[in-house]
């Protein structure tokens, strides 16, 4: 029998705009608050075991969802249920800082990730080889190249093994050997966590790997389905 | 959250959180448990604030050691000639008050200057204001090792009372983890917050004894005895005092209404962060 392993009912998330003094001022007489609505009424359940991807055009509210289902931003309304561990996969290298080495870079970031000191030190050796760094781990990170960062970052992100797994947009980095790697990489992750959530531009990955794709467009769930009909549906979106 | 124990993980809500007024103790439980990340962020903070420097950790001490120079000159000119110690008081006065100033600018902007890494992950927030503090406290504890070649150029004793000199250090960041933890969320929502408190850690400095000492407030009447309940001039005049070797020697009021005001600083604060900190990465 299926579990539900994520729960959204109702979420509405609002920005709230910066305002100058002014726009204090007016707001108060006028007794509202301007503001911006990132995702409204999004109900969508996940089963254990499946993998979602989720489409729409840039601003549509994709890694908006992705985040209120971390716990970075709290809903304004409607309800988060989740089964597990969450990780969120998004930007690489997070919090990397230039001048420690890549060893300790990978410990930060690490870190940074939520693991605990003794997984870290055992993980570490593994991490180290996957990244191909050789030596250079021992060097200070502002010697690395784009791409080396790059491979850090995910050596250490795919060390972590969660209930759920979050991935927004990390695909694709590195020289196209270490991106063919990277991907094969990320696949293992997606087979080892129990549920995933994708967000990507790339439709054939999500075509491939997805049991069911979402279309998000101002906020809004457009349809759900097989993923081939989402993305026809994401062609159909009015200009 | 509702555990039931059973192989399959539960259904938990995100984003609950304890009740705020449980705050002040679950602050502590987070960084327990979050104590490797602690760790790394501070180092990061403190590697990367000596980065390619010829003297590096040194500057912990030059630094200080060139403003109190500078004060110290100022000082002479204006009142004439202090006694022989008033070089060193003005010295830790400075290391003392930079503590505090610096702690409370880092973590007043602990949160609005860790927006990329706030958007990516999810960790407990309060880690963001205590390792920004924390931070600090590990720099002005090497630059408070300049109180060894003090101690052997002025002969001073060697005592138990020097404890008393990383305790003062600690009450400063204590008082400035509270106050900024308190301003972080604010921060969010206006910057003008920042203004606010960069004015104060400026206007603080005068009203606060670096330049000045507790013995010189009270021979001043009753602006100066008015002057001590400064809650800073608790924790200067403990490095002071136990840099001389004597527990701290204030009138036992001033350092009653110093503690606690140092723990209701610390018990608002983390309450309101706790409360406000969720709402206001939305203005980020």
């Amino acid at each position: 029998m299926t579990q539900p392993s994520i729960q959204l009912e109702g979420i509405t998330l609002h920005f709230p705009k910066q305002r100058n003094i002014f726009g204090i001022v007016t707001d108060f007489f006028r007794k509202k608050e301007r503001k911006f609505t990132a995702l409204s009424g999004i109900d969508l359940e996940i089963q254990q075991g499946e993998v979602i991807g989720i489409i729409g055009r840039n601003g549509s509210g994709k890694s908006t969802l992705l985040r209120v289902i971390s716990g970075i931003y709290p809903p304004d309304e409607g309800t988060v249920l989740a089964a597990g561990d969450i990780s969120l996969l998004a930007g690489l290298g997070t919090g990397f800082s230039a001048h420690q080495t890549g060893r300790e870079n990978a410990l930060l970031y690490g870190s940074i990730l939520g693991h605990n000191e003794e997984e870290m030190l055992a993980k570490l050796d593994e991490i180290i080889e996957f990244s191909e760094l050789g030596s250079f781990i021992d060097e200070p990170l502002r010697t690395y190249s784009a791409g080396m960062k790059a491979r850090l970052g995910l050596a250490v992100a795919s060390a972590i093994k969660p209930n759920i797994l979050l991935i927004d947009e990390v695909l694709g980095v590195g020289d196209p050997n270490f991106r063919e790697k990277s991907k094969k990489k990320i696949l293992d992750m997606v087979k080892g966590a129990s549920t995933v959530v994708i967000v990507s531009h790339s439709f054939g990955l999500m075509t491939d790997i997805c049991d069911r794709v979402v279309l998000l467009d101002h906020g809004k769930i457009v349809t759900q389905g097989d993923p081939q009909d989402s993305i026809k549906a994401y062609y159909d979106l009015e200009r | 959250m509702e555990e039931t124990g059973g192989a399959a993980p539960i259904l938990r809500r995100i984003g609950t959180k304890s009740n705020p007024m449980f705050a002040p103790l679950h602050t502590l439980t987070e960084v327990r448990k979050n104590r490797f990340l602690v760790r790394n962020l501070v180092r990061r903070e403190v590697r990367g604030r000596y980065r390619n420097a010829a003297l590096g950790y040194a500057w912990t001490v030059i630094e200080p050691a060139l403003l109190a120079s500078v004060y110290w000159f100022l000082f002479i000119m204006l009142s004439g000639n202090p006694d022989k110690m008033y070089a060193v008081w003005v010295l830790l006065g400075v290391i003392v008050w930079g503590c505090f100033s610096k702690s409370l600018n880092a973590a007043t902007n602990s949160l609005s200057g860790n927006v990329r890494t706030m958007h990516l992950v999810y960790f407990p927030r309060s880690i963001f204001p205590v390792s920004g503090v924390g931070a600090n406290m590990v720099v002005t504890l090497m630059s408070s090792l300049i109180i060894l070649p003090i101690i052997y150029l002025y002969d001073l004793p060697i005592t138990i009372h020097l404890f008393w000199v990383p305790m003062g250090i600690l009450l400063a960041g204590f008082m400035a983890l509270g106050f900024g933890m308190m301003m972080a969320p604010l921060n969010c929502v206006q910057r003008d917050v920042q203004h606010l408190i960069r004015f104060i850690t400026r206007a603080g400095f005068f009203v606060s004894p670096v330049m000045w000492t507790a013995e010189m407030a009270l021979e001043r009447g009753a602006w100066g005895e008015a002057a001590l309940w400064n809650p800073m001039v608790l924790p200067i005049t403990m490095v002071r005092h136990g840099l001389e070797g004597k527990v701290v020697d204030l009138p036992s009021a001033v350092i009653l209404s110093s503690v606690v005001t140092a723990i209701v600083i610390y018990v608002v604060g983390t309450i309101v962060f706790s409360k406000y900190e969720r709402g206001a990465v939305k203005y980020l």
